[in-house]
């Protein structure tokens, strides 16, 4: 059976965890936990993200190089720079989106347009993560159908 | 009101039988139909048998949508190839699906293609999020190779191509920065010489691409603004 290599930059250490969690029972998926841990502790010196904590992020996420990352897309992990440098560097880690309802989906589509593979809200169920997974790792997609059709008009006008 | 177009009666009677109740239902059973109903009725759905005859693929479809671009066109056929399917949605269909589908699940691909999703596999879909990066990347070339333009204007020559790029004239930027219009041409002279252009349409053109609009989301685009010359 073929790895597959998740981690979760996500701030949140409870949201973070509850993930974790879920899809480390799973037989082919290795979890890697530690892709945030430095980068939480800097948060609490400053709230500001800077071109140094991006560029420490993404030398951290060279090192453990994992399949899928899913990544929540705030200010401090980086937003829409961090997509970019991730897909530039490193092509073969592919993003999926954490999002919450606050989310806009002007913003998804950016991330998308940036180099994300998917996106899915936090709250969606265990099994729906465990899917996403497999399919991105397949190289395909996870957005929703309302959600292609935005990128459609976009790719179209 | 939706359209359904097909040779085969089966099929006409089938897909009726699958969105009937959602819009008032017309039918064509020839090319000719079809092209005469878009611009008659306007339908808001057109349910298009790949195979209706003289139809000719994608081509075909691309002039049928010309005649009422505000349609939605969804293609039912046989097995159609990767590669046509995505060349289809290239043109601008909204989804796709088997010509024998069930009529329940036809009324679902069509109640989503009215709310504005797309029916698509999941095993084409990765095209279309490659060419949304693609498009991405090169408008971000683009914009990087203005903005190096623009570093090599002096701060006064900026605020001058930008005022120009907000429609101002000679006069209302030379009032406003209390200069001389005599100056203000001066700068601009030196401007359209950095910038290789003509004239002040194209150098307002450029300004404006340049800038990003004011982005009301939180994860905005975030260019570095143009850093000054000497």
């Amino acid at each position: 059976m073929q790895m597959v290599t998740v981690a979760i930059a996500d701030t949140d250490p409870g949201r973070r965890e509850k993930l974790e969690q879920s899809l480390q029972s799973e037989q082919d998926i290795t979890v890697l936990t530690n892709v945030m841990s430095e980068m939480s502790s800097k948060r609490r010196l400053k709230l500001r993200t800077d071109i140094t904590e991006i560029e420490d992020v993404i030398a951290r996420i060279g090192r453990l190089k994992p399949r899928i990352l899913f990544v929540n897309l705030d200010e401090s992990t980086g937003g829409i720079a961090l997509l970019e440098a991730l897909h530039r560097e490193y092509p073969d880690t592919l993003v999926v989106l954490l999002t919450d309802k606050s989310v806009k989906e002007e913003e998804i589509l950016q991330a998308l347009a940036n180099g994300a593979r998917g996106c899915m809200d936090h709250e969606a169920a265990p099994s729906y993560f465990l899917k996403a997974v497999r399919v991105v790792d397949r190289g395909e997609i996870w957005v929703t159908r309302k959600m292609l059709g935005k990128i459609m008009d976009k790719v179209l006008h | 009101m939706i359209l359904l177009a097909s040779s085969s009666q089966d099929d006409l009677s089938r897909w009726e039988q699958g969105v009937r109740g959602l819009a008032p239902i017309f039918c064509s059973t020839t090319l000719d139909s079809v092209r005469g109903e878009l611009v008659r009725i306007k339908p808001q759905i057109l349910l298009l048998d790949h195979d209706l005859p003289k139809l000719d693929g994608p081509n075909g479809i691309s002039g049928l949508m010309k005649l009422n671009p505000e349609t939605k066109v969804i293609i039912l056929g046989r097995i159609i190839s990767d590669e046509i399917e995505w060349s289809l949605f290239r043109t601008g269909i909204r989804g796709c699906c088997r010509g024998d589908i069930e009529p329940d699940h036809l009324k679902n691909v069509v109640g989503a293609v009215q709310q504005g999703e797309l029916w698509i596999r999941r095993a084409l879909s990765w095209h279309l999020l490659n060419e949304l990066v693609m498009i991405t990347q090169e408008k971000n070339k683009i914009k990087q190779a203005v903005s190096d333009l623009l570093a090599n204007l002096t701060r006064r020559e900026y605020e001058i191509a930008t005022l120009v790029g907000n429609g101002e004239s000679n006069k209302q930027i030379a009032r406003r920065l209390a200069i001389t219009e005599r100056t203000v041409k001066a700068h601009l002279t030196e401007v359209f010489r950095k910038l290789d252009v003509a004239d002040r349409l194209k150098l307002a053109l450029i300004v404006q691409g340049s800038m990003t609009p004011h982005d009301p989301t939180r994860i905005g685009h975030q260019q570095s603004a143009p850093h000054f010359g000497p």
